[in-house]
């Protein structure tokens, strides 16, 4: 284990934060608040850090899959901590479990919140609470592979364990190019989403921060209904973005290069849609007669599937109140959840497509115990590698989910609001159903609650396995050793 | 956001095969800054190659269209198929040229193709066709005939040699100065680099030269035997030599060397390749058994014999005939090693000669690479690696005018650690002195410990 590249990467990371908290000193600026200064001062001392943590060049540059995933781990813990810390200097959020607990969700882009009255939250703090999700949609360490150069050409790790998906390819042979394509197209859909929303005569700080949450696909609003009172042109405009989002970024670059019909024959993507239109056809009929307005009823079932399926998390109506099946449709697809390679959470749809398929083939061994059959997507063979990391993936997803479910039981809620609180923070969503429903918030739960959804955040955006790995003793153990062994060679070289 | 600025922009490059020349030529181009993208059909090796370096895998036939096109062969500037069958890498090369408008490279190796090499790279308009196994036959040629030498190698299509030896114990040039040499010795030759406890250095005019040392020196190629005689080094080539394994580098070795006059012996274990051999080679002695038997090398005069080489496809195998030789017999001996890479290892063992067919395969391609990525009116003509890449010695063309040209040597503020070796003027080589300069139309051979060097501007400070 390579500490000092790790050490040097987190004093990176800090440093971009820092720069990053700017943003929401630069609105303080505008709104003349005093909350800019907080932000001020822990950007300073967040970047004195970083520059202390990367004055020492690392003595070794080799990078292999445990160090990027210790590292992306550790970065994004990293992250919320000194991210929270001005919600409590400016005493808005004073507790700092309950400040953790908003920064993680914002990072994360889940968007599940323990505000009451979010309202009352000064225009700077808001800004930093939508930024983050902007931020951690695409991820830090993607910006960091973008602007960094970096040595050696093992850095595909970094990428590997921050990106979402069962397989992580690259558009470009190279690292870096790719990271900065991606990021051109993440700012450029976010910029026109604004304009758009500009349009709709939505004020200029509430146009901003609503595009922040619906790139990251995160879902703070600034409101306490989220998106309920602005007019639907506002709210099909989200819709959209909401869903173009969700989308494998490599559509995009595709589209971009002029490669149309390839870009749609993705077949996660058709999959995708064919989700999204078949979930909003059963709402709309199911709801059209308790709305009573067809154009009202179609708005918001095309916005709440959206919503969800991309793990956004706004929401323009109480669904909780909806029928059964309504809600059973949206909890089913809080865990199908966006697209690989696209900023939402969620399990994705081109594992459920590997899922799908293995249980065909298994199917098929049952009729006919000696065929050989391969898995294919896109018309691509699949490695045998990416079935089995798939499924390993999702037993280990279930076991963590049944596992924060417990966890949180002991403070005797019923089970679907425990079952849809766990649902929505691993899967990066946010509201719930019942007492975390749309119009409530998770601050009701215990400190101790509070951290078992915090680490379900992490582990849902990062993909469990970079953050599970923190738990394996022999990480520390190799830090260790080798830390010992190269202070002994230090010393036999001095003597 | 996409169009990167132009000095800084890497070629696109798609590299067919990632085995032993593949993965040199990754690790050299990825160096340089190339974007690069690797086609193999085997997964496993993507994957593994892909996570060493920062390149692009696609895994697939690559001389299928289709795979071509996913390796984005329509905005590619070169394709380099290095796969293990050269009927592959031919028409991977010819489809490449009909999709994309790129300079194809192609390794092609068997003898059966060798002798048509250059009607085939004019036919399917290739850029370069290389065969690795003939170009170390032909530096192991070389040495044989200077066997003093560790390494002989030619530059300005053989006008000039680059000779790299030991200086043994009691020899003039132990505690001379360079410039007393050229004083007393001769004017024509040019040390280029020293090396000295593993480390190399670019020697100026007072460096001191200390038995025990390995230099390397340029001269012409009717001089490089006179200094080395004046200096009372032997130079008589050797009469006859032993090669121990019948592939392809054998064939193309016994071949150059039979036609000098110099007997060959080849001991290979496969029967029918034996038979083929007796067919190719009438004039050798082809021996079948087996090479890493004791007896048999003993039988067949090991202990007498003036050259050993052996060219086993093991390279465990070649260390250790070449230690056992060493022990027994006074021969000059060439170790050919393919696959390992633990070079300190190798360094400390006293080898002698070592030839590098894969790094003489990509050190052509390369040259090319680095000559495609400059402008075309100045141009790469060959690049040599010397003491495992902490030196390289290239050769430019000069095309045009330009700040270097026309002015006398002394006057130009080169960089440290460079040298200019030699100036081909009209096929006469040129040992530069101060008062010389270059001229429109001459090949200069720099030797420099600075890498990535592509234009000859770049030996200015």
């Amino acid at each position: 284990m390579n500490s000092s590249i790790i050490r040097y990467i987190l004093g990176c990371v800090l440093k971009i934060e820092a720069c990053l908290m700017l943003l929401p000193c630069l609105t303080a600026a505008v709104y003349d608040e005093v909350e800019g200064f907080y932000f001020l001062i822990v950007a300073f001392v967040t970047a004195l850090i970083g520059y202390l943590m990367t004055i020492r060049k690392p003595s070794n540059t080799v990078f292999y899959l445990k160090e990027g995933c210790v590292t992306t781990a550790l970065s994004w813990i990293f992250l919320s901590i000194f991210g929270a810390i001005p919600f409590v200097l400016t005493g808005e959020i004073p507790s700092f479990t309950d400040a953790l607990f908003e920064t993680i969700s914002g990072f994360t882009t889940t968007g599940a919140s323990i505000l009451s009255d979010v309202e009352a939250l000064s225009h700077t703090s808001l800004m930093w609470r939508s930024f983050t999700h902007w931020i951690g949609g695409m991820g830090v360490l993607v910006f960091l592979l973008a602007i960094i150069p970096m040595t050696g050409g093992s850095h595909m790790n970094l990428m590997r364990a921050e990106s979402p998906g069962p397989s992580v390819g690259k558009l470009v042979p190279k690292v870096k190019s790719t990271a900065r394509i991606l990021y051109a197209i993440y700012f450029g859909m976010t910029l026109v989403e604004i304009i758009l929303l500009l349009l709709g005569n939505m004020p200029v700080f509430d146009a901003i921060t609503t595009s922040f949450g619906t790139a990251g696909t995160g879902g703070f609003g600034i409101k306490n209904d989220s998106i309920m009172s602005y007019s639907p042109y506002i709210q099909w405009v989200i819709t959209i973005f909401m869903i173009l989002f969700g989308v494998n970024f490599n559509a995009y670059y595709l589209m971009l290069f002029g490669y149309l019909k390839k870009a749609f024959s993705i077949e996660e993507v058709k999959a995708y849609f064919l989700v999204i239109l078949a979930s909003i056809g059963i709402i709309f009929i199911e709801t059209i007669e308790m709305v009573g307005n067809g154009f009202k009823a179609l708005t918001d079932a095309s916005f709440q599937v959206a919503s969800i399926i991309t793990t956004t998390g706004f929401s323009t109506v109480d669904f909780d109140q909806w029928p059964m099946t309504c809600k059973t449709i949206l909890v089913l697809l809080m865990f199908i959840g966006a697209c690989a390679g696209s900023t939402g959470g969620g399990i994705k749809v081109s594992r459920f497509i590997i899922l799908v398929k293995t249980i065909g083939r298994e199917l098929q061994y049952y009729i006919h115990p000696k065929c050989t059959r391969k898995i294919k997507m896109d018309g691509k063979m699949i490695e045998h590698e990416i079935v089995r990391s798939t499924n390993v993936y999702f037993i280990t997803f279930m076991i963590v989910f049944c596992a924060s479910v417990f966890a949180i039981s002991f403070e005797g809620r019923d089970l679907v609001t425990n079952f849809t609180a766990v649902a929505a923070t691993i899967n990066n969503i946010g509201p719930g159903l019942e007492l975390v429903g749309p119009t409530q918030n998770f601050g009701l739960f215990s400190p101790f609650s509070k951290y078992v959804l915090m680490f379900d955040m992490l582990a849902g955006r990062l993909e469990l396995f970079p953050l599970l790995i923190l738990f394996h003793p022999t990480v520390w153990k190799d830090l260790y050793v080798q830390k010992c062994v190269e202070k002994k060679r230090k010393k036999e070289l001095g003597l | 956001m996409f169009k990167k600025s132009p000095q800084k922009q890497g070629l696109q490059i798609i590299i067919v095969g990632a085995g032993k020349v593949g993965s040199t030529l990754i690790e050299q181009l990825t160096k340089e800054g190339h974007d690069i993208t690797i086609i193999d059909r085997n997964p496993a090796k993507i994957t593994e190659i892909t996570n060493m370096y920062d390149i692009m895998g696609v895994t697939g036939n690559g001389a299928s269209y289709s795979v071509q096109m996913d390796a984005g062969i329509e905005n590619a500037d070169l394709i380099i198929a290095v796969t293990g069958s050269d009927e592959l890498n031919l028409l991977c090369c010819t489809i490449a040229k009909q999709v994309g408008d790129c300079a194809a490279i192609a390794r092609v190796r068997t003898p059966d193709y060798s002798r048509e090499v250059s009607y085939l790279q004019d036919k399917l308009g290739l850029a370069m066709i290389i065969n690795p196994e003939l170009e170390a036959a032909k530096e192991a040629a070389r040495i044989l005939y200077l066997p003093s030498a560790l390494e002989v190698s030619s530059f300005a299509h053989n006008q000039a040699d680059m000779v790299k030896f030991k200086i043994p114990e009691g020899n003039v040039l132990d505690q001379m100065t360079i410039a007393h040499l050229g004083k007393t010795i001769t004017n024509d030759i040019l040390i280029c680099a020293v090396e000295r406890n593993g480390e190399v250095y670019i020697p100026s005019g007072n460096f001191t030269l200390a038995a025990g040392d390995v230099i390397s020196f340029v001269a012409s190629n009717k001089v490089t035997r006179s200094f080395l005689a004046t200096i009372g080094i032997k130079t008589n080539r050797v009469k006859n030599t032993m090669i121990i394994g019948g592939g392809k580098v054998a064939y193309y070795l016994a071949q150059q060397l039979l036609t000098r006059g110099i007997n060959v012996k080849i001991i290979e274990s496969d029967p029918t390749r034996c038979q083929e051999l007796s067919v190719l080679l009438p004039k050798a002695i082809i021996i079948h058994g087996d090479g890493t038997d004791q007896d048999l090398l003993k039988e067949e005069g090991l202990e007498y014999i003036e050259s050993f080489v052996p060219l086993t496809g093991l390279d465990e195998e070649n260390v250790m005939l070449t230690l056992y030789a060493k022990k027994v017999s006074n021969a000059k001996v060439i170790t050919k090693i393919n696959r390992i890479t633990f070079q300190d290892v190798i360094n400390s063992l006293d080898l002698g000669s070592v030839i590098y067919p894969r790094y003489i395969t990509s050190e052509a391609i390369i040259a090319y690479v680095r000559a495609k990525k400059d402008s075309m009116d100045r141009n790469i003509e060959t690049l040599y690696h010397m003491f495992d890449h902490r030196v390289e010695a290239i050769e430019f063309l000069i095309n045009s005018e330009s700040d270097i040209t026309n002015v006398p040597l002394k006057d130009l503020s080169l960089k440290n650690d460079l040298l200019i070796a030699f100036i081909n003027r009209n096929g006469s080589i040129i040992i530069p002195t101060g008062q010389d300069s270059i001229h429109v139309g001459d090949t200069v051979m720099i030797v420099t410990s600075h890498a990535g060097l592509s234009d000859i501007e770049d030996i200015l400070n």
